[in-house]
């Protein structure tokens, strides 16, 4: 039972991780906690299962299951990368100089709009997805990792080192983190800060994205709702690794899928959440600035 | 002199209103209709305030009742014991005579309270929780069967259909859905071993955590008390996990919803339910009238339109749209309804035993004989 509830917990921790990350960018940017960044990744789900459905009507998927599920993901991240930018675009540019709580309450009214305006385009229902992958995978030490499990897996740590590389190797990587260390500086050596926070914000959607689909593929249900919990587990998730660090998001999304896993397996599954919120205060308590994170030095 | 008209022309026309208001109170009379309308189990309460609409509708075509219109007005408690509560206290101040509702159990136990001191007579199509009539109020009652008989029918099946020895149960935290396991924990501890008993969050989307460690007790069926999101999730989840039992469940998972939602993994599961009734005339008439207006109807549809008929026929026999004299009646009469006759005991609950096991095949439920 151990190997399946970790095998279980990665697959959780890495969905966890992916929509942590964009929290975590936008905050190491702007100091603003995207409280529609849930709502991203319920659409990206949504997208998912539109698309999938879609490419199942043509047969595709039957016929060509990697091609589909690759144009899939691509698609909705085009989409919630777009999305993402425009909602940077209308409810954070124009607040940007703005008091601190101005964006803060715009992200969550923004949130409210995004849940509202997909309750009223796709109805209230679930919307469900036959399952498309078999639930035989591999066979590790007596556990099957399904091949969702290890397509989860897989795709999200692909997503991560793509990250890592992208801001540690590139230009525009590089004038992120210079964005990141002054927003104000970044400005006077040229660098286009209202470039650098779209691009943020498109990657972190786009991320998100790449959670939803993977997430529609896993549990087969999407509903306008899911993208509420979601969020907060990831923002959880993204503060228990410490906000603003990136290597802190995944490590806080992997923490956190394997904590409420073991948690509801062997103590008991009606606190799961509870567990995810406990081990939070604990750690904020020993380490305020979370695991990897930096400690706050206010700029003077 | 021109404000000063206006002034009295104004006066007057609140006055009007005021008296319009006042002929219409009496002119009509106002049915309620609560239960979830938006939300995951937003289809069940649309469901009953269609089997509610359609018993108001063929009233006043014939002419309404006591000889004035009957209104529905529709409350959406959103599956939400609060909000039950703020429907209730909406109802009463409408000055409903009487409510179909709610659909959920624990929706229901909280808002009888003050249906009873308000002297307005409710009626659950579904709310199955026995505490609910177990409380010693007078204007309550339901028209369907309660937990402890279909723990006591899903207990019966399993122990001498499905013949475990082990058996795993599993709840939803609600009234309705941890008592319902509680009731068929009772019912089978001693003659069968319950190896793992815990509940789940119902807005969580995973479940693999608790069905690994149920895996991991080895049991040959499972429980689970709760409502079909859930239930469609949890056995969608238990195939991948490699769990390969029968889940038993109760009413709230009797719903074509929950098929559409886990698929192929839905195929063997226990449901219990009432008895089909499309061999009755009267529900095939039921049927054909909702269809034409409103498409499939819900499971518990016919018996909303049964609890809607209920309260107007005594109204008509009693001439009165006194609450108390209506639940003395209601208590006392037998009613012909579009799924058989229905009468009450002391409490309030139907006489009739309504539990049968129904069994997911071919997408399907089918009555299991």
């Amino acid at each position: 039972m151990f190997i399946q509830q970790l095998i279980n917990g990665l697959a959780l921790g890495s969905v966890y991780a992916l929509i942590a990350l964009g929290y975590t960018m936008v905050y190491g940017i702007l100091q603003l906690i995207n409280f529609a960044h849930g709502e991203v990744y319920m659409l990206g789900a949504y997208l998912g299962i539109i698309v999938l459905g879609i490419l199942t009507s043509l047969g595709l998927t039957t016929s060509h299951l990697p091609l589909s599920l690759f144009v899939t993901v691509a698609v909705s991240m085009a989409f919630c990368a777009a999305y993402g930018a425009a909602i940077e675009r209308v409810a954070y540019r124009p607040l940007r100089h703005a008091a601190k709580l101005s964006p803060l309450i715009s992200a969550v009214g923004m949130s409210i709009v995004l849940q509202n305006v997909v309750m009223l385009a796709q109805g209230k229902e679930y919307k469900n997805l036959p399952p498309l992958l078999p639930s035989e995978g591999i066979a590790v030490g007596g556990a099957n990792a399904s091949s969702v499990q290890i397509i989860i897996l897989g795709t999200s740590l692909l997503m991560m080192v793509g990250l890592q590389l992208f801001i540690t190797r590139t230009r525009l990587g590089k004038a992120m983190r210079a964005t990141s260390q002054d927003m104000t500086m970044a400005g006077l050596v040229g660098i286009n800060i209202n470039r650098v926070i779209s691009v943020t914000f498109m990657i972190g959607s786009g991320l998100a994205a790449v959670a939803g689909v993977m997430v529609t593929l896993y549990y087969g249900v999407v509903h306008f709702f899911m993208g509420y919990t979601a969020g907060l587990k990831a923002f959880t998730a993204a503060v228990l690794g410490g906000i603003g660090s990136i290597p802190g998001a995944m490590l806080g999304g992997f923490a956190l899928g394997l904590i409420e896993n073991f948690g509801a397996s062997y103590i008991s599954s009606v606190y799961k959440d509870a567990f995810a919120f406990l081990v939070l205060i604990i750690t904020l308590l020993l380490r305020p600035s979370g695991l990897l994170g930096q400690k706050a030095v206010d700029k003077v | 002199m021109v404000q000063r008209s206006s002034v009295y022309l104004a006066v007057l026309a609140a006055a009007c209103l005021m008296i319009g208001c006042t002929a219409q109170d009496q002119k009509v009379i106002r049915i309620g209709a609560a239960g979830p309308m938006t939300g995951d189990q937003s289809k069940m309460g649309i469901d009953l305030r269609n089997g509610v609409e359609l018993a108001v509708a063929e009233w006043n075509e014939k002419g309404g009742v006591l000889g004035k219109k009957i209104e529905m007005l529709a409350g959406d408690d959103q599956a939400d014991p609060k909000q039950a509560v703020s429907i209730a206290n909406k109802f009463v101040n409408q000055n409903v005579t009487a409510v179909v509702g709610h659909w959920n159990s624990n929706c229901s136990i909280n808002a009888s309270p003050y249906y009873n001191t308000a002297h307005i007579v409710a009626i659950s199509p579904a709310s199955t929780n026995p505490r609910l009539t177990q409380q010693g109020f007078k204007t309550i009652f339901r028209v369907c069967g309660t937990d402890d008989q279909q723990g006591g029918v899903a207990a019966d099946f399993v122990m001498k259909t499905l013949k475990p020895k082990r058996v795993a149960v599993l709840h939803d935290k609600t009234t309705y859905g941890q008592g319902l396991a509680d009731f068929f924990k009772k019912a089978v501890e001693g003659k069968v071993q319950v190896v793992f008993y815990d509940g789940i969050q119902t807005k969580d989307p995973d479940y693999k955590a608790v069905l690994t460690a149920i895996n991991e007790k080895k049991p040959d069926a499972y429980f689970f008390g709760g409502v079909y999101p859930e239930a469609g999730r949890l056995v969608r989840q238990a195939k991948e996990v490699g769990m390969n039992i029968p889940m038993i469940t109760g009413d709230g998972v009797y719903d074509p919803t929950f098929i559409s939602i886990a698929g192929k993994a839905a195929e063997g599961t226990y449901v219990t339910f009432g008895k089909d009734p499309s061999g009755l005339p009267t529900t095939k008439t039921f049927n054909e009238r909702y269809r034409a207006k409103y498409g499939e109807p819900g499971p518990y549809s016919i018996y909303a339109y049964d609890a809607a008929n209920i309260i107007l026929a005594s109204i008509k026999d009693t001439g009165s749209t006194d609450g108390l004299k209506l639940a003395e009646h209601i208590s006392k009469g037998s009613f012909p309804g579009a799924f058989g006759d229905i009468s009450f005991d002391k409490n309030g609950d139907v006489t009739r035993a309504p539990y049968v096991v129904w069994l997911v095949k071919n997408g399907k439920f089918e009555e299991m004989k």
